[in-house]
């Protein structure tokens, strides 16, 4: 009290010193005599009303703590303020301009030769209903607040309506309107068949050397491989339909090889063989065990992903078999294995050699790994509790920061899955393999909010994903 | 009023979802068929229809017309399609013809009222319930401790809604309502029970 009554007699000349109210001072003094629990939470630091006697502050604002540059009664350094950031980035006139231009730009309202385009397609009902759609959003907000969707019912394209990808869209049909002139075929005579013969022949050997046939000399396989496309190709013109039927319209003649005509689906188009491409990668590295290679395999994933999983042993005892020959030891291993951001997996191996069974559970642990629903990729949707033989595990989902506070192997699978915040209970038994067990099937088996809101038939809205274009945090 | 009966009922709906029952019955009473009807109206059961001991004869059934009838139409409606849609001035008429029949005994003490579960990827919709006020001892919230609760947070010593989808219903003046939804009409009540 004595220090206090000194400093600030000691620089009576600052203005706001003059300034100061009467009221400041009086609970200045009242609040410093006060022991410290009984004073009011806000004015607990006696520094707050004091260095407003030596700041020059205008005598109707109130004391504001964040001037380190003045005096404070602490014998500690203040803590620096945090430094404020706007979550949104705030737009200038100028940028407002060029955002202006670039959704313009971006955007482009249709000129004639696309609205002509429409019309083609569309009724001019269908038309007006397009461009009432386009004009409710703003392009400016599609720029600024547009972003990919990442929910898990996105679909596994973007719709572009301009192409179509044969796996996921109907291939384009064409009816007999299509056709213009007469529809009627007949048979045709062996010369016009001979002659559709050599025509669709050399259409395709023109297909499969688009460069042209190959001239002078041939090496021999040049030679092998020029004969078997040559009879590739007379094979296909043979069963070709023009060779078989002929009109007096060429269009209709044409209809007949093209496969929008066709009533059959074609086919969906041949990916690279996974088999394949996984039988020759192995095959240029060195010899590996067979039991890696087979996993490799069933997972189909490159060799970078598969070294890239993390697994762990976590449970190690020994069993034995009581047979009448005797006791046969051996060891069991539970361990698991995850990817570090939403893949989680446990197995079990046992055998009498403790390498051979510690292998079995690593891979078996990879061959189970289930994609783990994480909310914000760090924690898990609500509180999840799951109970197996006498154990009974509840985990809690946190806040972010909160870190895994959580016994040691729940620790270990939420390590290996990339859950970041999370508490846990585990009120009844601890039996470790059933801990980790009952752990694994509460966080593969979470519902999505998504999922429960279908089930009720209620809609769902994320207005995180809404508000201040999406970007909180 | 005792709470009892709605305890039996929450353990019988438990039982009935696990057991993967499609329609299912409960005693019937002032309290049990507002409560239910919350809880149609948040989805978590399909209908809700007052019947006898034998369960009520599907709507869908009872709607079914001839085939004969049904050809009719369809050649009606292929010539008008603003057939479909019920006149302006015959409204009251086909409302009152679209009620299905349901016979409701004469006598209260047989009377049941008939629960539609919901089930969603081979999982019941509705797997947990249970009573949050007691019959020994009732819990009533201000809407204050509900909004509280239904941020996840313990308020009057009633847990807070954390698991994925939970409700919780409670009586109020304005009928029984949802725990949200007391928080958005700034209501308490008295705490039924929790689902989800």
């Amino acid at each position: 009290m004595q220090g206090l009554v000194m400093l600030i007699f000691l620089e009576p000349r600052t203005s706001a010193f003059r300034l100061m109210h009467r009221t400041t001072l009086d609970s200045l003094l009242a609040h410093s005599q006060l022991p410290r629990s009984c004073r009011p939470r806000r004015t607990m630091s006696v520094c707050r009303p004091a260095r407003c006697l030596f700041a020059r502050c205008p005598t109707g604002s109130l004391p504001k703590a964040s001037h380190p540059s003045h005096r404070s009664f602490h014998t500690t350094t203040p803590r620096a303020a945090r430094k404020r950031r706007p979550h949104y980035a705030s737009i200038k006139a100028d940028d407002l301009q060029l955002l202006n231009q670039a959704a313009e730009k971006r955007f482009p309202t249709y000129d004639t030769s696309e609205t002509a385009l429409l019309e083609k397609k569309y009724t001019p009902a269908q038309i007006a209903a397009i461009k009432a759609a386009e004009s409710a959003i703003d392009t400016k907000d599609v720029i600024t607040q547009g972003q990919m969707r990442t929910d898990p019912w996105l679909l596994p394209y973007y719709d572009d309506l301009a192409e179509t990808n044969p796996t996921t869209d109907f291939a384009e049909k064409l009816g007999p309107e299509a056709i213009p002139g007469k529809k009627t075929f007949r048979e045709a005579n062996d010369v016009e068949r001979d002659e559709a013969i050599a025509r669709i022949a050399s259409e395709n050997m023109a297909k499969l050397y688009p460069d042209g046939v190959p001239e002078g000399e041939l090496t021999r396989k040049q030679q092998a491989q020029y004969n078997q496309a040559l009879e590739a190709a007379l094979t296909q013109a043979a069963l070709d339909p023009r060779a078989t039927f002929t009109s007096s319209n060429p269009a209709a003649v044409a209809a007949l090889a093209d496969p929008r005509h066709s009533i059959v689906q074609p086919d969906l188009p041949r990916l690279e063989n996974r088999m394949a491409r996984q039988t020759r990668r192995s095959s240029e590295d060195e010899e590996e065990d067979p039991r890696q290679k087979r996993l490799s395999l069933y997972m189909g994933w490159t060799k970078r992903q598969m070294r890239d999983i993390r697994t762990k042993t976590l449970v190690v005892h020994g069993v034995t078999n009581q047979t009448r020959m005797g006791k046969i030891r051996s060891m069991y291993y539970l361990t698991v294995a995850g990817n570090g951001d939403g893949l989680l997996g446990i197995g079990e191996g046992k055998s009498v050699e403790p390498e051979e069974g510690r292998k079995q559970s690593v891979f078996a642990a990879i061959r189970s790994m289930r994609p783990i629903p994480r909310y914000e990729n760090r924690t898990t949707f609500g509180d999840l509790e799951k109970k197996i033989g006498a154990t009974k595990v509840q985990l809690f989902s946190r806040p972010p920061g909160f870190g895994l506070r959580v016994q040691h192997l729940i620790f270990e699978l939420c390590r290996a899955a990339g859950i970041q915040d999370l508490a846990a209970k585990t009120p009844r038994s601890r039996n470790k393999m059933n801990v980790i067990k009952a752990t694994w099937e509460a966080l593969a088996g979470q519902k999505l909010p998504d999922e429960i809101a279908r089930a009720r038939g209620k809609k769902l809205v994320d207005v995180r994903k809404v508000y201040y274009g999406g970007s909180v945090h | 009023m005792s709470l009892v009966n709605l305890a039996h009922v929450c353990s019988h709906l438990q039982n009935a979802s696990k057991a993967r029952l499609g329609l299912t019955s409960i005693p019937v009473s002032k309290l049990h068929v507002n409560l239910l009807i919350a809880l149609q109206r948040e989805g978590f059961v399909s209908s809700v229809t007052l019947g006898g001991t034998t369960p009520p004869k599907p709507f869908f059934l009872q709607s079914v017309s001839a085939p004969e009838d049904t050809d009719a139409l369809a050649q009606r409606l292929q010539s008008e399609p603003w057939a479909a849609y019920p006149r302006p001035e015959s409204a009251k008429s086909t409302q009152t013809a679209q009620i299905p029949e349901v016979s409701v005994p004469e006598n209260p003490a047989r009377r049941r009222l008939w629960l539609g579960l919901k089930y969603w990827n081979n999982e019941p919709v509705l797997r947990h319930m249970q009573l949050v006020s007691k019959p020994t001892r009732r819990i009533w919230l201000t809407s204050e401790d509900l909004g509280k609760i239904s941020r996840t947070r313990q308020s009057s010593f009633v847990r807070g809604l954390t698991h994925p989808g939970e409700c919780m219903f409670l009586t109020t003046d304005r009928g029984v309502l949802e725990a949200r939804e007391c928080v958005e009409r700034r209501v308490g009540g008295m705490a039924l029970c929790r689902t989800w």
